[in-house]
């Protein structure tokens, strides 16, 4: 056995991301420990949880083909958990707690062992509650068998979180009794005395009503507000620094593990060609910005040919905070950083009433049309200028001038989270992924279930259906079957869907090119489909990624019935 | 702008003006016509060998290529990948701005990932005057389809050979062309 030493790793060499594998299944033998660890982000320290002593933990760098044995030891006082996130094995390897096995006691050793059966840029993190946020996460990369469909020289991590000050379990005790204790950004009397001076006493009133019965402030866009963003562990002031020699492609493997927050990725001076989301890897696409939800990974290749340093800048959905890095030619060669861009603000689009009844919503994404005006549920149509005070989000202003870029069919129409590249160009688009080679052949779904993605707001009760997990019937699916997701959001919050052990294949319009993924982030006031081909017999988690929303009821267990008997579909079973 | 006639070619066909646009760059950089900066095309009877290419998703094998100084080289291009690939012989400059042309038929339907939509480019055509021709220093080539290039090196430019289907090019299809004394 080869006991690896993990290190986070700076760079590996372009040859070896190469690397082509003749050799026979290798077996690794890795080590990690969950430590109670200091985190200093800067602007603040505090006590979290860690993997060998750091957080985030190492990168884990696995072969395809390669049958893993991770010894994972708690160092901690309670229960823990590694779930290892996008990775298909057999489920009791998954990782979570009460689904796959009973967790990690303090002080015990548990030995995962599973085949590595593909490749890309995924991560891992604990599955036990609000271990994550506290900073249990870290990444993992899987180099392919065969040589990958793009060329590039380095490689970076770019592993992004949220780090609050406050321990995950006093956050949700906070959002449980006052749900918007950390929204920093709560509109007052003389934000409701200025909408009413530029759009008349009525509709200012009128449309602050809407929100009180909806239980949502159009600036709810982040539940979490007040966390420091980092990556690879570094605040914007501390810098993480990628080296570079120009000319080079750098690949940069971006993974969102923070709790809570979107963020919007660009690089100034620099186009990014994606090649890979959530491990798949997708028709060479170049954007100059691109959203990254919550648990997801988009990998992507830039060129820097100038001498000089540039920004890896990356602004949180709610534009309350952002995190920097730098790519540099030379150690502490730095750049100048933008500032902000406005905060956005949730429109009647968000909350679904640009649909009317959700009766009525049984079309896709693809399919909304972008009507001028808003239909109430009343029947009254508001004109887009009673909405003035509000529904003119930042993020517009730049496609109000000049040409205005193809609406996003992902978000609804007149959505005040539309993005818009802040620099000009092109702003990716769900609608753009395409899988490089589809792993299924595309085929008609047998059977179609709904998930609304409900709660509220109020209690800060997030569920399915209404009904959160606790009081849930778990989810049966039959083995060989292709499901249709359909998610139906009702809230005003964006939900990042993540399904366990099976792949999700949103329904992007694309065919047979429809993009293979781990998450499906679905906006407020939109339907999105995803088909699940039931291939991976057990049990598994279901739920939305934000932390906070899985902990309080938006989560289902999955049960796979018939196929493969599970002792059959492990040849290697955890101990 | 050269206008070129459009021809249905199975193999050898490339976006109208590639030439055309970018000479105006390449000449204002260097002083010289396109043509002798890049080479030309060249005769059969002139080859003095001939070299095979294999287009992959997304890249080539080779990678690169050796080339004497004045050389004519044969190219037999095989597009051995699952997408439409093209081998584009030029310099980056003239990449760069064909760049946006392959752009504007993936925009318009006629570059779908697995093959050419012969219908778009027809309604291309029609619309905006521009469409699918042939073009001697490159072939865009529909999975399985095998098309050939003949070409004299005669020039000086940097040269790449590129595939400038959208995203290709900055996914790395684009391999050195050296050129020896």
């Amino acid at each position: 056995m080869i006991n690896r030493s993990l290190l986070r790793a700076g760079v590996i060499s372009g040859a070896l991301a190469l690397w082509a594998g003749n050799a026979p299944a290798s077996a690794g033998e890795y080590s990690l420990t969950v430590d109670r660890v200091t985190i200093d982000t800067g602007d603040f320290t505090r006590k979290g949880i860690g993997y060998n002593g750091a957080s985030p933990g190492p990168v884990l760098r696995f072969k395809e083909g390669e049958d893993v044995v991770i010894n994972v030891t708690n160092n901690l006082s309670e229960q823990t958990s590694i779930h290892w996130h996008g990775l298909i094995l057999p489920y009791e390897q998954d990782g979570v707690p009460g689904i796959s096995y009973p967790g990690i006691a303090p002080g015990e050793t548990f030995t995962y062992r599973f085949p590595i059966v593909q490749s890309g840029t995924y991560w891992f993190h604990s599955h036990s509650p609000f271990q994550e946020p506290d900073g249990a996460y870290g990444a993992i990369v899987i180099e392919p068998k065969k040589r990958e469909p793009f060329r590039f020289d380095r490689e970076y991590v770019v592993q992004l979180t949220d780090a609050h000050p406050h321990p995950g379990k006093r956050i949700m005790r906070n959002l449980k009794m006052m749900p918007d204790y950390y929204n920093r950004k709560q509109r007052t009397l003389g934000d409701f005395f200025r909408d009413a001076q530029q759009g008349g006493f009525g509709p200012a009133l009128s449309d602050r009503l809407d929100w009180g019965e909806m239980r949502m402030m159009p600036n709810d866009i982040e539940d979490l507000q007040g966390f420091t963003p980092l990556i690879n562990g570094k605040s914007p002031q501390q810098n993480w620094t990628g080296l570079f020699k120009p000319g080079e492609r750098v690949r940069l493997r971006f993974i969102n593990s923070a709790a809570m927050t979107y963020f919007d990725i660009r690089i100034p001076g620099l186009k990014m060609t994606v090649v890979q989301s959530d491990g798949n890897n997708v028709q060479p696409v170049t954007v100059d910005e691109f959203r990254i939800a919550v648990a997801e990974t988009y990998d992507v290749i830039v060129q820097p040919k100038e001498d000089k340093a540039f920004l890896i800048y990356a602004e949180s959905m709610g534009r309350t905070a952002f995190a920097s890095a730098t790519l540099a030619p030379r150690e502490g060669e730095k750049t100048d950083i933008p500032v902000l861009r406005k905060d956005p603000l949730l429109t009647m689009a968000d909350m679904g009433m640009a649909h009317g009844d959700h009766a009525g919503m049984n079309h896709g994404a693809m399919e909304q049309a972008a009507p001028p005006t808003h239909t109430m549920p009343d029947g009254a149509v508001m004109q887009g200028d009673a909405h003035a005070g509000h529904a003119m989000p930042a993020t517009m202003d730049h496609s109000m001038h000049g040409a205005a870029p193809a609406a996003d069919p992902f978000y609804a129409a007149g959505s005040g989270l539309t993005p818009s590249a802040a620099d000009g160009g092109r702003f990716l688009s769900y609608a753009d992924l395409k899988a490089q080679k589809p792993l299924y052949e595309h085929r008609e779904a047998t059977r179609e279930i709904e998930l609304r993605l409900t709660g509220n707001m109020e209690r800060y009760i997030w569920s399915i259906n209404g009904v959160k997990y606790k009081d849930a019937e778990p989810l049966k699916l039959q083995y060989g079957e292709r499901v249709r997701f359909k998610f139906v959001n009702e809230t005003m919050m964006t939900h990042p869907m993540h399904l366990h052990g099976m792949w999700s294949i949103l329904d992007n319009g694309n065919g047979k090119w429809n993009p293979v993924k781990h998450v499906i982030s679905v906006n407020p006031g939109t339907t999105v489909y995803m088909e699940t081909e039931v291939d991976a017999p057990g049990q598994w988690a279901f739920h939305c990624h934000l932390a906070y929303h899985a902990d309080s009821g938006m989560f289902r267990k999955v049960v796979v019935e018939g196929g493969p008997s599970a002792e059959a579909a492990s040849p290697a079973r955890g101990s | 702008m050269n206008v070129k006639i459009f021809i249905q070619a199975t193999c050898s066909i490339a976006f109208s003006a590639i030439i055309g646009a970018t000479s105006s760059t390449a000449m204002a950089d260097a002083g010289h016509s396109t043509a002798k900066l890049i080479g030309q095309p060249g005769k059969v009877a002139d080859a003095t060998r001939t070299v095979e290419v294999t287009m992959y998703d997304n890249y080539y094998e080779p990678e690169n290529l050796t080339i004497k100084e004045g050389e004519t080289v044969r190219f037999v291009v095989r597009n051995a990948g699952g997408f439409v690939h093209e081998f584009n012989i030029a310099s980056p400059d003239m990449h760069k701005a064909h760049g946006p042309e392959m752009m504007m038929m993936l925009e318009h339907g006629v570059l779908e990932p697995d093959r050419i939509n012969w219908d778009a480019a027809k309604k291309m055509q029609a619309s905006m005057g521009h469409g699918m021709h042939n073009d001697p220093n490159s072939v865009l080539l529909e999975p399985g389809k095998t098309g050939e290039i003949i070409w004299t090196f005669t020039g000086r430019a940097t040269l790449e050979f590129a595939c400038n289907v959208p995203g290709h090019y900055e996914a790395g299809m684009v391999g050195q062309v050296k050129l020896t004394d």
